[in-house]
């Protein structure tokens, strides 16, 4: 790699970083489903234009394999066109992306004023004693992952709980934290109440 | 050229249309402090310390994005700026380690620069500082094969960022993370592989980006002196200054300290790359030759003098050989070198002399993506622009000429061949056929002229020591005929001589002396053969540099860097600013 | 004149409310024709002549913003809806989207054929992916009805609306980090000018409007730009949303025009403060603007009346604060929120909004002192109107608006190591998560 003779990479007297960058994973690449779907979205957008297809495209991989791997970022680049550093800083700045592995079900806590003046401390507080987790942990079965969320967007219905990005569960208490993760054990994320009037 | 009229702290200053406050400000030698506005990178307005007060504008504005407008009324020094930009500097303080004593920045930062004329005199921060990879040079950390990075003392300026994105065309930097986490990184950090990664360390306002070569090798003030001079590399020439180390040590050490690009419009603008940045070890390299060798009967080089060295080549070299003489010349060598052998070569074989010289160079492609704006070309010699002004090779796009000579030499028709190279080791490209035929007699006799020892000096019979690039005064044609003068930074390392005074001395030891005493003269001759070639119209008014005292640290690296450290270093107020703050105006705090 | 009835959200609750068949049963894209009938320029005029002003939160008059467009412009233009919905207390867009997503495409078509844009992007919030999904259904349907793409309604306009999902990030609602996230980049602002009418997105001229913006656009077709501008006072006309959250009985999204006061919205729309318990502090506009005290009732709840009161109407956000808050937290809630969501270009905001944090955790911690209250107001300052985008005024206001009115609450915290006001019970004991920021 290189071109300094007198350089030697990777050597060991220059250490390395200590970021926690997201795992390698396996080989990665789109179902075919899932990139014809990509490029269905990316006919939104000029031709010259495909990087605007970027965020698009790491929630295909997020659907695919529930976080984003090293090799799933590379591959985003090399579909989109783009630099796999510009797809690592994307990636990174929006916290809809998960970089690390997750649980099977994330549960997403508002935790801004709205939601906290009705109770959203308590919330996330019984969630995780009943999970055994810190606020941003995952649970020894892998099965839950709590997060605190900034503002939702559904203050009439504080407390509100997102999971796994899409689904919503409003006007949690405490109380009901206990059925709520039985039900989404049993049942999945049809136990949800849903957002306003989605449910019909 | 349309101009503006508008005023500055009082003072009236005119520019050219469009441009912003603060160019106006830096070609005017007003300070305003800036960090994410770089002249060849654009503005992108996010480090906001170069805050000012523009009359009829109700907030402080960036004065990197406000065009100057005729009439317009600025004030860099209102009790109101100097507060706010004060705070700006706060800021970035707070977290940047003051790890100065142990930074290769440290000395020409313009974060210390401009904390120490325009920040706060102390901080009010009292929380642990953010650390991204440990305290000190602990946060160091494997940048790619050229660079470090610390991410404990980057600003996010993102000038990297940004020359990787539009100068290089090569997005390999990005931000990570967002707000107060972010940090600069590569993808999985990997590094930055690229042949233009030494100006990353440029750009970088403070220690963040700092390149191995230079790594604790040298205080800035154990600089003192720098030689504006041009690279010889390749057929590009870009503009460089040579940082020349001056304390005690460099006795036992090397003088060159580092070597950075130089603004020129038409040829680098403010960049060059990594292979004439890191390139230059060889000049005091272990390979270099100090004084003349001569084989002696027992097949063994031994290091004479000039006289005997001379003497024995005009022994060896029977006057019945000339018109057997060829010459393979490198493409490194300059115009006076060149017009120099030319001269011998009329000397010794007459009217042949134009196809008794063979020229020889490398070509290299450099990998670099198809989006760059700098690219650095394939042929890696300095001037091939002069071996076509003085006809020895042809066409727009000349290929090397010396394997030419190849044929003669094996079937044994070439009586002594003169080998001209002046650039680092093989520069003129394959000559293992001449060493092969020397060896098993074919070639009678090898003349080798350079300053390292390579595969040719080992198998000649006389060696004359030449001078590197920067040890000596000379002028180049580079990829676009433009003709320019490499000026001599350090003296040549023992014997060493100049590379045309070399040829006049083989000359005179001949018979046949070219009559010239100085370079200068030299160059006259050229200017009066060959004039009219735009490859060297003008040489002998050329102009040369001398190393001069760098007052001002960074003083070459371009000019509007150069005025920034001009003004600062020249112009600090011994009572910072506190003396225009209005005690009454500093707004939540005690004092 | 007081808004008669709901224009904007008569059918939320309706099951089928949000579908093309009630809109069009109930006189949807009766406006859109009306439009296409007249000139673009005709139909910015109107605009104009409606008084309506951006409600994403400047309030800047949209018919003059759409006037910005250069006309002899060869690059094609685009229309950005800003539905990033992510000020603090607000999600009026959420239900426009969600219940009402025809009224926004025949805005949008409207919007763009006037400025000369055939296509036009939906910027929606990551969070609101059951919005999108409804969004893009009810899309298709109108695409197959045409309504929306090529040779709309036989008028020979093409106008094509593709919704583009963000992935969590408040900075995105900002116009020009909106446009940076639209092409793929992080959502970080840019430098103005130039100005997203002239340049943005893609480099092309573009306009960006908040959802209800545009869903008020039909509406002054469809009823007329002189009843859209007799709808509420002077310079503040038409329909308007308010989002009411916190501490009141019936939170929600209330439609009326803006001569409502805060004190009707509070406590006749929204039913007042459950437990009979007492007001302490409204914010009218999402966090970004100044907190006000139960003396500021009265104001009149528009652009210009919040403004007199000392605060400002933003994104009609009303949060509403009882007695049992305590504004040190409430202060420190809000300004974690700015740093979490601060994008990081600029230096005062991105090491601002983090030592105020501490600053402010501290305090709570019982460890502040009143020098401690002092630097905030000071890195408060250093911050405000220095940074390159709103963001930075934004940040502020929580500490700049809490220590005007409430300082002696941040005394207390410092002469006594704790909070004047008992701990709420909606508050748990031990703030779960704050050992983990």
């Amino acid at each position: 790699m290189s071109f300094h003779p007198q350089m030697p990479y990777g050597t060991p007297q220059w250490h390395r970083s200590e970021r926690v960058l997201a795992d390698e994973g396996p080989p990665f690449a789109f179902t075919p489903e899932n990139r014809q779907k990509l490029e269905e979205i990316a006919s939104h957008y000029p031709p010259e234009r495909r990087v605007s297809a970027v965020l698009p495209a790491l929630y295909l991989v997020q659907e695919q394999q529930t976080h984003l791997t090293g090799n799933a970022m590379a591959h985003v680049a090399e579909v989109i066109g783009c630099s796999r550093a510009h797809v690592e800083d994307v990636a990174s700045y929006y916290v809809m992306f998960f970089t690390k592995p997750v649980g099977k079900y994330v549960l997403q806590v508002c935790r801004t004023l709205a939601c906290a003046l009705n109770g959203a401390e308590h919330v996330t507080a019984e969630l995780c004693r009943q999970l055994g987790v810190a606020p941003g942990g995952t649970d020894a079965a892998g099965e839950f992952t709590v997060m605190e969320m900034e503002c939702l967007g559904a203050c009439d219905r504080a407390p509100v709980v997102m999971v796994n990005n899409e689904h919503w569960h409003e006007c949690q208490s405490p109380e009901a934290i206990q059925a709520l993760i039985r039900d989404l054990r049993e049942k999945g994320v049809a136990a949800l109440t849903g957002c306003h009037h989605t449910k019909e | 050229m349309e101009k503006v009229t508008f005023t500055i702290d009082g003072r009236q200053v005119s520019v050219a249309k469009g441009t912003t406050v603060l160019q106006a400000a830096i070609e005017h030698g007003i300070q305003i402090p800036y960090y994410c506005y770089h002249p060849g990178l654009g503005v992108d307005g996010s480090c906001r310390v170069c805050l000012v007060k523009i009359e009829k504008m109700p907030k402080l504005q960036v004065s990197c994005s406000v065009v100057a407008t005729e009439g317009m009324v600025v004030d860099t020094r209102s009790p109101e700026v100097v507060e706010a930009r004060a705070g700006v500097f706060e800021f970035l303080l707070i977290n940047h380690p003051l790890d100065c004593p142990v930074c290769d920045k440290g000395g020409e930062c313009p974060l210390q620069d401009f904390s120490y004329a325009f920040g706060r005199k102390e901080s009010r921060m009292e929380f642990p500082r953010r650390t991204f990879d440990g305290e000190g040079v602990r946060a160091d950390v494997d940048f790619g094969p050229t660079l470090m990075l610390n991410r404990n003392r980057c600003i996010m300026c993102t000038r990297c960022a940004r020359f990787m994105r539009d100068v290089a065309g090569d997005e390999q930097i990005g931000i990570i993370d967002r707000g107060y986490g972010s940090e600069i990184a590569t993808f999985r950090e990997e590094g930055v592989h690229s042949v233009l990664s030494g100006n990353l360390m440029d750009v970088c306002p403070v220690g963040a980006i700092t390149t191995r070569d230079y790594r604790f090798k040298s205080r800035p003030w154990d600089n003192p002196n720098a030689v504006d001079t041009i690279c010889t590399g390749c057929e590009k020439g870009c503009n460089i200054t040579v940082w020349i180390k001056a304390k005690p040590e460099w006795a036992k050490g090397s003088q060159l300290a580092r070597i950075t690009p130089r603004y020129n419009a038409d040829v680098n603008q403010y960049w060059m790359c990594d292979i004439g940045r890191f390139g230059y070890h060889w000049v005091e390299g272990a390979e270099r030759l100090s004084a003349p060798l001569v084989r002696k009967a027992d097949g063994a080089l031994e290091a004479t003098t000039w006289d005997a060295a001379l003497k024995a080549l005009a022994d060896r070299l029977g006057r019945a050989d000339w018109g057997g003489v060829r010459f393979a010349l490198s493409a490194h060598a300059s115009h006076e070198e060149m017009f120099a052998l030319g001269r011998l070569a009329m000397a010794l074989v007459g009217d042949a002399a134009q196809s008794s010289i063979g020229v020889g160079w490398n070509v290299s492609a450099k990998p670099q993506a198809g989006a760059t704006r700098f690219t650095v070309p394939d042929v890696d010699a300095p001037n091939v622009g002069g071996a076509r002004a003085f006809g020895l090779v042809e066409g727009e796009r000349p290929t090397p000429t010396v394997a030419s000579l190849r044929a003669e030499v094996e079937a044994g028709r070439v009586k002594a061949l003169y080998v001209l190279d002046p650039g680092p080791a093989g520069a003129i490209g394959d000559l293992s056929w001449a060493v092969a035929a020397r060896k098993d007699g074919r070639l009678p006799l090898l003349i080798a002229q350079g300053p390292v020892a390579t595969d040719v000096t080992r198998a000649a019979d006389i060696v004359l020591p030449g001078c590197a690039w920067v040890e000596k005064d000379a002028s180049y044609a580079n990829m676009q005929g433009r003709l320019q003068a490499a000026s001599q930074g350090i003296l040549p390392p023992g014997d060493a001589r100049d590379d045309w005074r070399i040829l006049a001395d083989v000359a005179a030891a001949l018979g046949v002396p070219l009559g010239y005493d100085s370079a200068h003269e030299v160059r006259q001759a050229i200017a009066a053969t060959l004039g009219s070639e735009p490859a060297v119209a003008g040489i002998a008014a050329l102009e040369f540099r001398r190393p001069a005292p760098a007052a001002t640290w960074l003083q070459a690296s371009n000019p509007m860097e150069r005025l920034k450290w001009d003004f600062l270093f020249q112009d600090v107020l011994p009572l910072k600013f506190e003396n225009t703050r209005d005690p009454g105006h500093r707004a939540g705090e005690k004092t | 004149m007081r808004l008669p009835e709901p224009v904007l959200t008569p059918h939320v609750k309706k099951p089928h409310g949000h579908t093309l068949e009630h809109y069009l049963q109930t006189g949807g894209y009766q406006a859109l024709r009306k439009a296409l009938a007249l000139t673009p320029d005709q139909v910015i005029e109107q605009v104009k002549q409606s008084g309506l002003r951006g409600r994403g939160g400047a309030g800047f008059p949209t018919g003059m913003k759409w006037g910005f467009v250069p006309k002899d412009s060869p690059k094609p233009k685009y229309l950005c809806v800003n539905a990033d919905e992510s000020e603090p207390g607000t999600f009026k867009d959420h239900v426009l989207m969600e219940r009402n997503p025809h009224l926004l495409f025949e805005g949008c078509v409207i919007a763009c054929r006037s400025i000369g844009a055939k296509v036009a992007y939906i910027y929606i919030r990551g969070e609101f992916y059951h919005v999108q999904r409804v969004l893009e259904a009810e899309l298709e349907k109108a695409r197959a009805a045409g309504y929306v793409g090529k040779n709309i309604l036989g008028s020979g306009v093409d106008c094509d609306i593709w919704v583009h999902r963000g992935a969590g990030a408040y900075e995105a609602g900002e116009e020009s980090a909106l446009l940076e996230s639209l092409e793929g980049k992080r959502a970080q602002p840019r430098l103005r000018p130039p100005f997203p009418a002239v340049v943005g997105l893609y480099g092309c001229p573009t306009i960006i409007n908040n959802v209800e913006t545009i869903c008020n656009v039909p509406v002054i077709f469809d009823r007329g730009a002189e009843w859209f501008a007799s709808i509420g006072p002077e310079k503040n006309t038409g329909p308007k949303l308010y989002c009411i959250s916190g501490h009141v009985a019936r939170p929600g999204v209330y439609e009326t025009s803006m001569d409502v006061t805060l004190r009707e919205l509070i406590y006749d729309y929204a039913g007042g403060i459950p437990g009979g318990r007492a007001l302490k502090a409204v914010i009218p506009g999402g966090s970004s603007v100044n907190v006000l005290t139960p003396e500021a009732l009265d104001a009149q709840a528009s652009f210009d009346g919040l403004v007199k009161a000392g605060s400002m109407l933003g994104s009609a956000a009303i949060m509403v604060m009882d007695e049992t808050t305590d504004m040190v937290w409430a202060a420190t809630n809000l300004i974690h929120f700015y740093k979490h969501e601060s994008c990081g270009k600029c230096t005062p905001c991105r090491e601002g909004s983090d030592w105020m944090h501490k600053v402010l955790q501290k305090i709570l911690r019982g460890e502040g002192s009143m020098r401690d209250i002092d630097l905030l107001l000071g890195i408060a300052n250093n911050i405000g109107g220095k940074t390159l985008c709103p963001f930075g005024d934004a940040e502020i206001a929580p500490v700049v608006g809490m220590l005007q009115h409430f300082r002696g609450e941040f005394e207390h915290y410092v002469r006594e190591g704790r909070s004047l006001v008992p701990l709420a019970p909606w508050r748990a004991r031990e703030p779960a998560g704050a050992h983990a920021h």
